[in-house]
């Protein structure tokens, strides 16, 4: 009681303070409210948009909800939808890809991420064109960007036609009918429309370092990659944490790409978390089953959604 | 039950049905039974006309020109024979057309007419998001035209009608067979003779759906059936047998592997781009066909031998639950879809066969060289879709089950056997008792 006293009576003291003060108006208080009035259409569209749908998709993950039910009050089951899932195998197998999908995307996304923004860096016209570009190439809908992709990736698409044409393949390479070759290649689409924000983002923070550190380098002899190594890389490395969970979650969550190039095929290969969820709720109308598996990817986003949290306060403490 | 009749009955009025449609094709000289076609009415809606007035919404997934050129022209029908009224077609993809219809009915919404596919009535109807028709149907004069397999209904209440059936077919490339010297399969041997014969001669042997969804599943169930596979005694032998045939036309290189990420529309588009034998689809393929192919071609029946089945499949146009003007909404379908001139226009414009009887035997089907071997199908290979042992709740469930087996085992996911033995597993759980 005591360590609650002291803030309490110490606020009270600045309220008075406040009141007594000659120049003080009695609208000094307005401030906090009109703060409060500013939050709160935003605090209603986060609990009308984010947190309402959320409590609504934990409540069906617990409920047996079908397409006939769903307009009318939900059976509470318990966990059975979470036990299903795992029982058929379907979300375990989906986790499995869902993590090497990840994995593809956020090492691909943030190398080549890093290494567009150092090769970006410069002011000039030619990187001002691509940096132009690559957020033409971020903006376009994940519709359009995988339908080109599925386009470009096909037996007639452009890259098998170098490819046969050159002379480095004899057939087609299986880019999307093929079990494996389509898990990775619908990763390493959404790491290349992830690869733009990547860069973006890094290029801002090497355009933070000093001219002189780079001068005082070139006087020290210092090469191409030393800089990378020695400057760049320590330089973007706060960054690199905050990027790296947002890459993180933007893997996890990723399912647009994957319904316009396999469907989830061939088969189950490409099915992942989120593309299972949407399976289980919207063509086999088990929204219960499908929600369960939804759960799952938002406690995998929770997990890195509080590792981002922590980070940024982490780098906002040390700047 | 999905509907009031039994499967017996069902299959009789589709035997009914194509009789009328083969029928009506072998009559087509006598050309009487046009003039019984256009005496059939279609005004007896609740309202009459010079009272109605307002929009009618349409939803539909239509996205190929010949479709979309249909919805237009029955808008134009039905806006120049009821003056104030507006017709406006509404496009929603394919995948989220359900799911929408649902989402809108929990909110209290929707079209005032949904067009759909047929197989899913009972999901959507199940959803709340049809309103019973009874009471239109019951009153409608031309009602004993349209076959009981066209009438969705769900515990004894209809729900949804279709104006035309669409069923699948083996189109082929004249030009390549004369070069390979083939006549059109009539077996599945010969079939396999004429893409290996085809293969030879630089060309693909055939195209197909692959993809893990309904619409694999319903160009696999032909082939599948064709080894003895049904729903009523899923066996897993004759699955595989199935799935293990198709299988080897990938490993032969008669058909592309790419199959598995193509929907309907693409293997046609290959097909008529050339190069290919065969394609597996379907009779409203014919305005993209004469559109697009720059050869000689033709239709036959997919050479399914006696135990093939061929889904009569096909559009089911509907009242939404919760349109304003469930009157104006009836009287558009009966002037469009249910109508003689309606279903002539479909005949015409994309190559529909038409439910109703009298429609059936109008000059556009007789004169099309094109629909008798779909009118063939019908009679010999014709199966309703879904079968009728399918639980409504399970049918989604069911085509995504068997649609995911084809895709996995064409593309190289599982072999024949694993995939049939898992699919049977699941569909036992899924299917209900005999």
């Amino acid at each position: 009681m005591t360590t609650q006293s002291a803030p309490v009576g110490a606020a009270a003291a600045a309220v008075r303070t406040r009141r007594t003060d000659p120049a003080g108006r009695t609208g000094r208080r307005r401030p906090r409210q009109v703060r409060l009035l500013f939050l709160l259409p935003a605090a209603i569209f986060l609990g009308l948009l984010s947190l309402f749908p959320l409590i609504q998709l934990l409540r069906m993950s617990v409920s047996a909800v079908t397409s006939a039910t769903l307009n009318q009050s939900w059976d509470f089951v318990g966990f059975e939808n979470f036990a299903e899932g795992f029982a058929t195998g379907q979300s375990t197998e989906a986790l499995q890809r869902t993590l090497v999908f990840v994995l593809v995307v956020t090492v691909l996304g943030m190398v080549l991420g890093l290494a567009a923004a150092i090769a970006l860096r410069s002011r000039g016209r030619w990187s001002g064109f691509l940096l132009a570009l690559m957020v033409f190439v971020w903006a376009l809908p994940p519709v359009v960007n995988g339908s080109v992709w599925k386009f470009l990736l096909g037996d007639a698409g452009l890259i098998n036609t170098l490819l046969l044409d050159s002379g480095l393949r004899d057939a087609p390479v299986p880019f999307l009918y093929d079990q494996y070759w389509a898990l990775m290649s619908v990763a390493f689409v959404n790491s290349f429309a992830v690869i733009p924000f990547n860069a973006l983002v890094f290029r801002a923070a090497l355009m933070n370092i000093p001219p002189e550190t780079f001068e005082a380098a070139a006087l020290d002899g210092a090469n191409r990659w030393q800089e990378v190594r020695h400057i760049m890389l320590p330089a973007v490395r706060p960054t690199t944490l905050v990027l790296l969970v947002l890459t993180l979650v933007y893997g996890f969550r990723s399912f647009d790409f994957i319904y316009v190039m396999t469907y989830g095929g061939p088969g189950t290969a490409t099915n992942t978390l989120p593309f299972l969820g949407y399976l289980q709720a919207f063509v086999r109308y088990d929204f219960g089953l499908g929600a369960a598996t939804s759960v799952v990817t938002v406690v995998g986003v929770l997990v890195l959604a509080v590792v981002y949290a922590r980070s940024i306060r982490r780098e906002e403490a040390e700047s | 039950m999905f509907t009031t009749r039994s499967a017996r009955q069902r299959r009789r009025a589709l035997a009914l049905t194509s009789i009328a449609a083969a029928g009506a094709l072998t009559l087509a000289a006598c050309g009487s039974s046009g003039e019984e076609a256009g005496a059939g009415s279609s005004d007896d809606g609740d309202a009459a006309d010079g009272e109605l007035s307002g929009t009618v919404t349409v939803w539909h997934y239509f996205s190929e020109d010949n479709q979309v050129g249909l919805m237009d022209a029955y808008a134009e029908k039905f806006e120049s024979e009821h003056e104030g009224v507006t017709v406006e077609n509404v496009f929603v993809p394919y995948d989220q057309m359900n799911s929408k219809l649902v989402s809108s009915a929990g909110a209290q919404t929707g079209p005032d007419v949904v067009v759909f596919n047929g197989a899913e009535a009972a999901t959507i109807a199940l959803g709340g998001a049809l309103a019973p028709m009874d009471d239109y149907w019951a009153d409608y004069a031309d009602a004993g035209e349209f076959p009981d397999s066209v009438i969705h209904q769900i515990d004894g209440t209809t729900y949804a009608v279709q104006g035309y059936v669409n069923l699948l077919g083996l189109w082929y490339n004249a030009e390549i067979l004369e070069e390979i010297g083939v006549e059109p399969p009539t077996t599945l041997d010969e079939l396999e003779d004429a893409m290996a014969a085809a293969a030879e001669a630089g060309h693909d042997g055939i195209t197909l759906s692959g993809l893990p969804q309904s619409q694999g599943e319903w160009q696999a169930y032909p082939w599948l059936s064709a080894e003895g596979f049904t729903y009523e005694e899923p066996d897993a032998g004759a699955l595989e047998a199935g799935l293990a045939r198709v299988r080897g036309w990938v490993e032969n290189g008669w058909l592309s592997q790419e199959a598995v990420t193509w929907d309907q529309t693409v293997p046609f588009q290959q097909f008529t781009s050339g190069g290919v034998a065969f394609a597996e689809n379907g009779n409203w393929q014919m305005g993209a066909a004469e559109a697009d192919a720059g050869f000689e071609y033709g239709v036959v029946p997919l050479p399914l031998g006696d135990d093939g089945q061929v889904y009569l499949g096909g559009e089911g146009q509907g009242i939404g639950a919760f349109s304003e003007n469930p009157d104006l909404a009836w009287e558009y379908l009966a002037s469009t879809y249910y109508s003689p001139e309606g279903q002539v226009m479909a005949v015409e414009q994309v190559g529909s066969i038409p439910a109703r009887a009298d429609a059936a035997g109008d000059d556009a089907v007789s004169s099309n060289p094109l629909l008798e071997p779909f009118a063939a199908s019908i009679e010999q290979y014709g199966a309703n879709y879904p079968a009728p042992n399918i639980p409504p709740a399970a049918v989604a469930d069911v085509q995504l089950t068997v649609g995911q087996a084809w895709s996995a085992v064409l593309g190289g996911q599982q072999q024949a056997g694993a995939a049939a033995q898992a699919t049977v597993a699941t569909l036992e759980g899924l299917l209900a008792p005999q």
